[in-house]
């Protein structure tokens, strides 16, 4: 038989089994060759025969190897696009087995308008041309449902370089492509968030702004003109009149602040605070000085060198309200004697304790004191519009620090912030 | 009245602000006639000598101008642009801003666009008429105000 044929074509080639005289097997490439004289007569052939059991088993390793893996579907197609080999992978991902598929169009993959649309052309076109295909899209398996695909097409080539087909990895990548778009969606839902949040804003800062403007305008009428009617009328007036006229007044500046507290509060909520190292004691001497109590009424205690990392406005407002109550919330008679003492606290915060000797808060209002409009006495007896504590709370907070009082009634209350430390030994 | 004699345009739209402010003008006696307008759309009318304004010894364009930021119609900052647009010697008059607002934008734009001083309206009659003789003592007594071409030859000082 092979000589049949090597003498009809001139040429016979074949792979196989072939036994040693031991007895052993080798697989054997072997090639007859029809010899033929100058006449053309066949006078015999040449065979050769080449041991090439090493490469058989290298790739049969090769194919099983392949043909193996389950996560990437691995087949090839011959020039036009048929598939011509197909792996466990790809009976996994795409439904098709073997006997199903080879021979078929690999443009089943696709989806209709893909399909359409000449996709599998131009995969396959592009591949030979630039020597490679990486795409990622939607493919259909053999039941009909999609899945989102990532894939490799490469040319395979003969020896004088013409492509014979080509190789195609591969990937079922859904759930990577659905964590994306999960990811992209709510990037997308928290920018929407975002934009919302900054119109909120900027209806709030509208408001207050207007609120600033419009509700103190006849607060400065109220005061103006009882101011003027007591310069200008108040000889004529007896006691009675010009105790009226001070209500009048008190009620006005109380408002007047009850409004200056409630936009400083709300805009502690608001404004963005940049931080940067705040110097405590000078902080704390510059409110002391600008407020009545003057800057000598505070006894500094501690490592007062410290610097925090804070927003400087918001700081001087939370040490503004804190000191204003130590020399405000006082037994009568008593002076006031106000300690302001700084430490080092635990996970690198600082703590600036301000110490009174004042009446106290019994302990079930320590918590309820930093809330808005909590007021523990009346008017006559410590006058405030009770959002103070809530703007040192608000203030601290945002600052990533914390706040807290520890008190004796009868003898004092220490109201403690802490805040994050500056870097030690770094000019601010 | 001659033109010569120092005129302050008050453009206020609150009537108990213009009220007090009118009166700690008195009190601080600022040399100049206080003239009161109560809206943006007025002030320009008036500056420009239109309408119910036309006669300027009756009304007199102003030396100094006060000029709230929050008018009805048109705001403090267009009656200052309007004013600052202008060919002729009104351009050149000083203008005080003066507002509730200390918001930044508030500010920034009144300089923007040319004011030469902005004030926030204090919250006690008492400030307001510390506030009032500051601007006495600035305006009247220590600067020039320009100089009108045909009339005004000398400042309030003199």
């Amino acid at each position: 038989m092979e000589l049949r044929v090597a003498s009809e074509v001139g040429r016979f080639e074949d792979e196989g089994w072939r036994v040693r005289k031991d007895g052993s097997r080798f697989w054997a490439n072997v090639v007859i060759t029809a010899i033929r004289n100058k006449e053309g007569r066949l006078v015999g052939f040449g065979k050769i025969t080449r041991d090439l059991t090493e490469r058989r088993i290298a790739e049969q390793r090769y194919r099983m190897l392949v043909e193996g893996v389950k996560d990437y579907a691995i087949y090839s197609l011959d020039k036009d696009g048929t598939v011509t080999s197909w792996n466990a992978g790809a009976q996994r991902i795409k439904g098709y087995t073997a006997d199903e598929i080879v021979g078929k169009h690999f443009s089943n993959f696709y989806t209709a308008e893909d399909a359409e649309a000449g996709m599998p052309a131009r995969v396959l076109d592009t591949a030979r041309k630039e020597g490679h295909f990486e795409g990622e899209g939607w493919r259909v398996r053999k039941d009909g449902s999609r899945f989102w695909s990532s894939v490799v097409v490469t040319p395979i080539h003969d020896d004088e370089g013409n492509v014979t087909g080509f190789s195609k990895v591969t990937r079922d990548i859904t759930d990577r492509k659905k964590l994306m778009d999960d990811l992209q969606q709510h990037a997308h839902e928290l920018e929407v968030q975002m934009a919302e949040r900054e119109r909120t804003n900027a209806e709030l800062e509208a408001f207050s702004y207007s609120v600033s403007h419009d509700l103190r305008a006849p607060l400065r009428a109220i005061e103006g003109f009882a101011s003027a009617l007591e310069e200008d009328y108040g000889p004529q007036f007896d006691e009675t009149a010009k105790d009226y006229l001070n209500q009048i007044r008190s009620a006005s500046i109380r408002m007047s602040r009850l409004v200056q507290d409630l936009l400083a509060y709300g805009r502690l909520s608001r404004i963005e605070l940049v931080m940067r190292q705040v110097d405590i004691q000078a902080t704390l001497e510059s409110v002391a000085r600008e407020s009545n109590v003057g800057a000598s009424a505070l006894i500094f205690e501690g490592d007062m060198y410290r610097k925090v990392i804070a927003h400087e406005p918001t700081l001087i407002q939370v040490f503004a309200n804190l000191i204003s109550n130590a020399f405000k919330f006082q037994k009568r008679g008593t002076k006031a004697i106000v300690v302001v003492r700084t430490e080092k606290a635990e996970e690198g915060l600082v703590r600036i304790s301000v110490i009174d000797n004042g009446i106290g808060i019994a302990p079930q209002h320590r918590e309820k004191i930093f809330k808005v409009f909590e007021r523990l006495h009346g008017m006559d007896e410590f006058p405030g519009t009770g959002i103070g504590l809530a703007i040192v709370k608000r203030g601290v907070e945002r600052m990533g620090g914390r706040v807290g009082v520890d008190s004796v009634p009868g003898h004092g209350s220490t109201f403690w912030v802490e805040l994050p430390a500056a870097p030690e030994g770094q000019a601010s | 009245m001659r033109q010569t004699d120092p005129v302050l345009l008050l453009i206020e739209d609150d009537p108990a602000d213009a009220r007090l402010i009118q009166r700690a003008i008195e009190k601080v006696d600022i040399p100049a006639k206080v003239i009161h307008i109560s809206d943006g759309d007025k002030a320009v009318a008036y500056l420009a000598g239109e309408g119910a304004y036309a006669d300027r010894d009756q009304y007199p364009l102003p030396w100094l101008m006060m000029v709230d930021v929050k008018l009805p119609k048109r705001s403090g900052i267009e009656v200052l642009q309007w004013v600052r647009a202008q060919e002729g010697f009104i351009s050149s008059t000083p203008v005080v801003m003066f507002s509730s607002s200390s918001h930044g934008v508030d500010i920034n734009a009144a300089y923007h666009y040319g004011a030469n001083s902005y004030l926030v309206k204090p919250e006690s009659s008492h400030q307001l008429q510390s506030m009032l003789s500051l601007v006495k003592s600035y305006w009247f007594l220590v600067s020039q105000f320009p100089h009108h071409p045909d009339q005004r030859g000398k400042s309030a000082a003199n």
